[in-house]
């Protein structure tokens, strides 16, 4: 670690405290704390979305994947990108006009039920859950490889200084360390990317007729098929990726920030520029590392390519531009942490605790005091796992969790808003059976049990084939919603009206 | 703005606390407003007619278009043809793909504000007053 690195560094941690100190003293209630009392802008929240939303798996490991595997590398933006419609069409605008802090919030304003809110908070908690773990486990192999420290320190100083933002500073400070980290991002990879197209004088079709002969896998690098050969496997994870967005809590949670849907829509807007602008600039990224680092060179130092990134920087900007993007690297990954402690938190001492066991009548400072104990509860919880986690594969927890959300919240959020018929047990059905058909399907498919011994957590032939059942999952919780609907003689639809004109027109939100 | 904006800054998540809420507020004076009737008026019948048909259509054209993109890549070869140079098809339709999204949103963008005109309407006809209620 040279001195560079270590100022630099040293910088973006004072930033995001002193945001932090300032956040604390504006955070006062239990809507402070979730939602930084609802008054963040469009321009402000888009940002926050694209910087909770592009993990430091995006911005290392889609660059590290590109160099390696070409289009195939490429192939997940487009899902990750596309997504973001699902979200405006469908669950932006009457989430921000039925709900309060949390999923559960939105789908009780029709049902509720405690039944409900119990099932929503626990598949909202399974997908932070395994959401985090993968983010603190990449984290901690991320900063071992850029600084030299330790895992188990690494792990503990990116759990340390998330629970510090989101105990003292809440959504506020939550929220702008996200818009920091998406500003950061952004400025690194225009000048990476800037550096990259200057050595190809400009010309996209010079950078693809020289990344043609720079990697060993020749012409096909630059077409489908490297990577992903089973298509069923992949339109299943693609499905996954487009239908997942939607149902992410901590991407939900971020449009209670906003005062109302027009606010919510025009944060959509904002993601959805900066994010895609970013998924592009992805291709230089990797195609410069594929050129002018070597696959050879980013296998030696990280086999799953996750050094692409830094090492471009390195090669064409030498250690000032290698240590700012690590650093970059490194905000990223404590924006996204945090945004997941606040929505695990939100779950536990707002659904659970709040509104469960104490029907809605705690005072608000049971809610404060709930909401932090909750915070660093879900960060100690998520940091011992992250230490046991270490020598697993854990790159498909990520994709595990857009299939959770796509297959247990995307179909009772339609439902709830779109379906006249739809009653309490078609809510408590469609989450679980969503909830579960993905976990059993993944327990049994290639990611857990593989016939090679040691390659996965059991040894022994699959029993699903698919490493991403989305394509199984996501029908049978819609599927799961009907049945359950049905076999039920409850009615629920003068509820229903009410919903569907608070939803679709904003007001009465008071009641 | 931003600070005052949400009225429910003052947490109410007591049913308890929110008719007393509701009581306080002097227009709405404690009844709870006739969804039905809203929901049946011409006004929100027209705003849901043109929403829906909005949504739906454009949610089938971007999710169609999207899975025929990721079969044919899976399932076929056709796309790896060559476009210009060394750029083959398949890089023309995943930035095709991007520009749908970001052409979608624009669209919504300018079709919602005729739709929160429609909504606003809606509220005024059942004497809601939206800023008041912020």
């Amino acid at each position: 670690m040279n001195a560079t690195v270590i100022i630099i560094f040293l910088v973006i941690v004072a930033m995001t405290l002193v945001i932090t100190y300032y956040a604390a003293k504006r955070t006062n209630s239990a809507s402070d704390f979730y939602t930084a009392g609802g008054g963040l802008t469009g321009w402000q929240n888009g940002l926050a979305i694209a910087g909770d939303y592009l993990s430091a798996a995006s911005f290392l490991g889609i660059a590290g994947s590109i160099a390696l595997f070409g289009f195939d590398g490429f192939l997940f933006s487009i899902g990750y990108l596309v997504a973001y419609l699902v979200v405006l069409f469908v669950v932006a605008e009457p989430l921000r006009n039925l709900g309060k802090y949390t999923l559960a919030d939105m789908i009780n304003a029709r049902f509720n039920a405690k039944k409900v809110r119990g099932a929503a908070a626990l598949s909202s908690i399974t997908i932070v859950i395994f959401y985090m773990i993968a983010q603190l486990v990449g984290a901690g192999a991320l900063i071992q490889l850029l600084f030299g420290i330790d895992y188990l320190w690494a792990v503990l100083l990116v759990g340390f200084m998330m629970t510090i933002y989101v105990l003292f500073g809440g959504m506020t400070a939550t929220s702008w360390v996200q818009i920091i980290k998406a500003v950061l991002l952004m400025i690194g990879t225009v000048i990476l990317s800037f550096l990259v197209l200057q050595r190809f004088d400009f010309s996209i079709l010079e950078m693809f007729a020289q990344v043609k002969t720079a990697t060993p896998h020749g012409e096909a690098f630059l077409n489908p098929g490297v990577k992903y050969k089973i298509p069923l496997d992949t339109i299943s994870l693609m499905l996954a990726l487009v239908l997942g967005t939607a149902g992410l809590p901590h991407i939900l949670m971020r449009f209670f920030t906003v005062r109302d849907a027009k606010t919510a829509r025009s944060s959509v807007m904002w993601a959805t520029w900066i994010v895609g602008i970013f998924y592009v600039m992805t291709i230089f990224l990797g195609f410069g590392a594929a050129a002018f680092v070597g696959s050879e060179t980013i296998i030696s130092t990280n086999p799953a390519g996750n050094m692409a990134a830094p090492l471009l920087a390195q090669a064409l900007g030498g250690d000032i531009l290698m240590s700012f993007i690590s650093a970059v690297a490194f905000a990223t990954i404590l924006a996204v942490v945090a945004g997941l402690v606040l929505t695990g938190a939100s779950a536990f001492a707002h659904d659970i605790y709040g509104q469960i066991i104490k029907k809605g009548q705690a005072t608000e400072r049971q809610q404060m005091l709930a909401a932090r104990y909750a915070s660093v509860g879900v960060s100690v919880f998520s940091i011992i796992l992250a230490i046991f986690a270490q020598s697993l594969n854990v790159a498909f927890l990520v994709s595990l969790a857009f299939c959770i959300a796509a297959s247990a919240n995307l179909p009772v959020i339609v439902y709830t808003i779109f379906w006249k018929k739809f009653n309490t047990t078609g809510a408590i059905s469609a989450i679980l059976t969503g909830l579960v058909s993905a976990l059993v399907l993944v327990s049994i498919g290639p990611s857990v049990m593989n016939p090679e011994a040691g390659v996965a957590i059991i040894t022994g032939t699959p029993l699903f084939p698919l490493t991403n059942p989305a394509i199984v999952s996501i029908p049978l919780g819609f599927l799961g919603g009907v049945v359950g609907t049905l076999l039920s003689k409850e009615a629920n639809e003068k509820k229903f009206s009410e919903v569907n004109v608070r939803a679709n027109t904003g007001g009465f939100r008071q009641l | 703005m931003a600070k005052t904006a949400t009225g429910n800054n003052v947490s109410v998540p007591a049913t308890g606390q929110d008719k007393a809420k509701i009581a306080t507020n002097k227009r709405e004076a404690g009844h709870i407003p006739d969804f039905e009737a809203i929901e049946a008026s011409a006004s929100f019948r027209e705003l849901m007619k043109k929403k829906k048909a909005f949504l739906i259509s454009t949610t089938v054209l971007f999710l169609g278009l999207y899975l025929l993109f990721n079969l044919v890549i899976s399932y076929t070869d056709w796309l790896s043809a060559p476009f210009i140079g060394d750029i083959s098809w398949v890089w023309v339709f995943a930035f095709g793909l991007f520009a749908m999204t970001w052409i979608l949103v624009t669209v919504y963008m300018k079709r919602a504000s005729k739709f929160d005109e429609m909504a606003h309407d809606t509220l005024k006809e059942f004497n809601y007053d939206e800023e008041e209620n912020r």
